[in-house]
């Protein structure tokens, strides 16, 4: 498919798209809180992709190449226009497929929380849990020390435990949010 | 423990796709560049192209390499048997010399005697 699109195929290009915009997209979305900033964000990278399709190795290069230049955009747009953090009232608004089978309100809670991380960090957690990479592929991906990326790892799962520990009575079922404050002790 | 946190954050940050509008619309963006931006057939082929010759020209100039070094070091073994024939020769001089020599002396005893 990659040697396809290389070749100018623009339906093999289309199915490059169609096979990494779940990444690129939820990346885009998760980073920017903002669905229309998101898909522009994410179109924007996959015409720097067409653009630069020449210099792209192979198929794992490709992935690499897609988050690191999402995430890069993502966090200088981020620069540019800081945004004001979004409350636990408005998380709501980030959920966007419905498909969540369980703990929706909770999820809605972690995805606001994530929201409130510095971009740096947030990046990180999106890479570990949306996108499942290790420690080591991270510090790649983002270009730091794999010493930094622990950290923001450790640092950003405390925040994560302490608060939603804290607010187990603001919605959510007390059972599940005793779980986790469980694990911050 | 922290297992479950980290399921649950797997499944809240699940990817969601954004549908083949996004598809369409990366497409139609792509379309409306100018050309000068689009990666052509021609210029996609010229880069394989590329790669294919620097890859040539890498083999080849490996090839020569090796076929020079095989070159030299069969010189200096030439040289090296050469210089070992030179020195058997004038071992081999010197000692019809001092042959020669030792009889001249040798007669030269005998007639004294």
């Amino acid at each position: 498919m990659l040697t396809r699109a290389l070749a100018g195929e623009a339906a093999a290009f289309g199915m490059l798209v169609r096979t990494h915009q779940r990444s690129v997209y939820s990346l885009a979305l998760r980073m920017l809180s903002d669905r229309h900033e998101a898909e522009d964000l994410a179109q924007e990278v996959f015409l720097g992709l067409h653009r630069n399709l020449p210099s792209v190795e192979s198929p794992a290069h490709l992935t690499f190449w897609l988050r690191k230049v999402t995430l890069n955009r993502a966090i200088d747009r981020l620069r540019r226009e800081p945004r004001q953090t979004v409350s636990l009232e408005d998380a709501g608004a980030l959920v966007i497929d419905g498909t969540e089978q369980r703990d929706p309100l909770l999820q809605r809670r972690l995805r606001a929380l994530l929201a409130q991380l510095t971009p740096a960090a947030r990046a990180v957690m999106l890479l570990r849990y949306q996108e499942d990479l290790n420690p080591n592929e991270i510090a790649r991906t983002l270009n730091m020390s794999i010493n930094t990326v622990k950290s923001h790892l450790k640092r950003s799962l405390a925040t994560l435990r302490e608060r939603i520990g804290s607010g187990a009575d603001m919605g959510a079922g007390k059972t599940e949010l005793g779980c986790l404050s469980d694990e911050a002790g | 423990m922290s297992n479950e946190l980290n399921d649950r954050l797997r499944a809240a940050l699940r990817p969601v796709d954004p549908g083949e509008s996004f598809t369409q619309g990366v497409l139609a963006r792509i379309a409306g560049e100018p050309p000068g931006l689009r990666v052509s057939a021609h210029r996609a082929v010229r880069m394989l192209e590329l790669r294919w010759l620097s890859g040539a020209l890498l083999a080849v100039a490996a090839a020569g390499f090796l076929v020079a070094h095989q070159w030299q070091a069969r010189q200096h073994a030439q040289q090296g048997q050469e210089a070992r024939r030179q020195v058997m020769e004038a071992l081999r001089v010197t000692s019809e010399k001092l042959d020669l020599a030792y009889q001249v002396v040798k007669d030269k005893e005998h007639s004294g005697a």
